[in-house]
Order: C-alpha cells, then structure tokens, then sequence
C-alpha cells in the first residue's frame, strides 16, 4: 500500500457542491505536506473510476464526500461508490474518512471486519450543517457553513500531518466543542442552530478499526 | 436507521410543537439546514416534515431533542468545559 489520498469531489445538487469546495483546505494541506493525492471530481466520482484508480495506484487514505447511507457511499448524482458487503472490502486495512450520512454503521464496521492497519471514520447518523443563503452561489464566502467543515476536515487534515485516526478523531471533536462555545457566547440569531446542529454532528462521529493507524 | 438515537418512534403532538417552536425562534429566512440526501430545507420546509412526522421530520425532532436533552443532562455543559 502506497502513502498518498484518494479523494471524491461530487457536485451534482448544493449539499455535494459545498461538500467539495470546503475540501479545499485538505487538498492544500497534502500539498504542504508533500503527500500525493488523486482528486475524482464530477462525474469521475464513480464506482469504475474509483476502483480503477484504486487498483493502479493502491494509496493508503481515502477520503469521501457525498451522500450516504447505512449501506453505501455514493459519488457524484448519488451513484453508488461503495457497497457494503460488495466492494466494501477495498477499504480493509485503510484509513477512510467518509464526509456522508449513517455509513459508520454499515459500510464502517462491514469494511473493518478483517483488518488489522486501517480504519474507518465516518457518521452514525446524518452529518449536518447550516448554508447562508447570501452565499449559495459561493459557498467559499459562506461563514456559517465554513464552521461545519473546519471542524469536519480537521479529521484529514489532522491525519495528514501524520497524527493517528484517533488523534484525529478527538482533534475534530473538541474544535466543534470550540465552536459551540463560540457560537453560545456570541448569542446572536444564528447561535443556538449552529450549536445544535454542531452538537448533532458531534454525537454522530465515530471511528471503527485500528485507532492508532496512521498514514506515515 | 440509528440505534444510538430515538428514531422510528411517533412522537407526540406536544414534541411537534416545541420543535416547531424551536425552528422558528431559530432559523432565519436566510438559512438552510442540509441533512443527507434529501437536500436542503429552508425553516418552513423543516416545519412541514415536522408536522408530517416523516423520516426527516424525525431527523430534525432528533436532532433538537439530543440538544435538549444534552443541555438538560449536564453532558452538554460538561463537554464545554473539557476545552479551552
């Protein structure tokens, strides 16, 4: 297995869309941290082209946005990527971080059965956030969506830099507990939907597999 | 479905209400809440499946009654004070 990351960057409705553009920080910090990364963007996020790139360049790390359920990961216009209990085992012994709805549970733990270095991090129920509609058209400048995914990216991100899964866990999860803290103390109209929406997405994060695995 | 929340259980008229309640005191017409693949829901779009009961209507109750039950317990409060 080779030191790098596949990632998925599906735009096919505004959840995905934001999904992508807030990945732009993970993106920058391979980069910085000279770790390779393969991006499958639009409609290249596809079971073929995932498995495809998979087989050829068999990178430790992957990471996936999109839409999910108990049973699957989806790519771009919400086809299936991953499937549990179908090609749930190219995950087997790799570190996946999946930005998607309730695949914890299934996808998760059906991929982690017979492994022993990866592991797997992901949602127990819906990952959630807030969108500004002032900035829908350019989520980049959208501060309040910006606070759901610099907390949710601080799993990668903490992983790339060479920290283990579950540093990287914990690391996430005390930032949304910061920015709770933060959004409580400002008490201004948005506050209390942005703590409660944080809170869920904290309750909802967990990791199956090897905690200690890493991507160095 | 998960097992870690109340989910896939009726909740009464009254827990409708407070939620209904909460989303309006809460949400501005500027925001949208993004919950998996059913897309974004503007304030009154979350207090229809509310009214409905349906499968997201029982994520948004969920999501308000973790909230609140969290705050009620101490878990909450507890959590916040574990980081600077």
């Amino acid at each position: 297995m080779n030191q790098g990351v596949i990632i998925t960057l599906p735009k096919s409705d505004d959840v995905t869309e934001y999904l992508s553009v807030f990945s732009k920080p993970i993106i920058d910090e391979c980069s910085k941290q000279n770790i390779k990364l393969k991006k499958l963007e639009k409609d290249k996020a596809n079971r073929s082209d995932f498995e495809k790139l998979l087989k050829s360049i068999d990178y430790k790390m992957i990471i996936f946005n999109g839409h999910g359920s108990v049973n699957e990961i989806l790519g771009h216009k919400n086809k299936e990527l991953i499937s549990a209990g179908k090609n749930d085992s190219l995950l087997t012994n790799r570190i996946t971080y999946s930005r998607s709805c309730y695949s914890l549970q299934g996808v998760g733990n059906s991929s982690m059965k017979n492994n022993t270095d990866g592991c797997f991090i992901g949602y127990k129920i819906p990952f959630m956030f807030l969108i500004d509609l002032t900035h829908v058209t350019n989520p980049s400048k959208d501060n309040i969506a910006k606070i759901f995914f610099e907390t949710s990216n601080l799993i990668p991100i903490t992983i790339i830099k060479g920290n283990s899964v579950k540093e990287a866990h914990d690391n996430s999860r005390k930032s949304m507990l910061r920015a709770i803290k933060s959004a409580i103390k400002k008490k201004n109209k948005d506050s209390e939907a942005i703590a409660e929406t944080l809170w869920n997405n904290y309750l909802a994060q967990g990791l199956v597999g090897n905690f200690n695995a890493t991507l160095r | 479905m998960n097992e870690d929340s109340p989910q896939n259980r009726d909740f009464s008229e009254a827990v409708k209400e407070l939620v209904i309640t909460r989303i309006e005191a809460q949400i501005s017409p500027n925001i949208r809440l993004s919950i998996g693949m059913d897309g974004s829901l503007n304030k009154e779009e979350m207090i229809e499946h509310v009214k409905k009961g349906d499968e997201i209507g029982e994520r948004i109750i969920n999501v308000h009654l973790n909230f609140i039950k969290a705050q009620s317990s101490g878990e909450l409060i507890s959590a916040l004070n574990s980081v600077d």
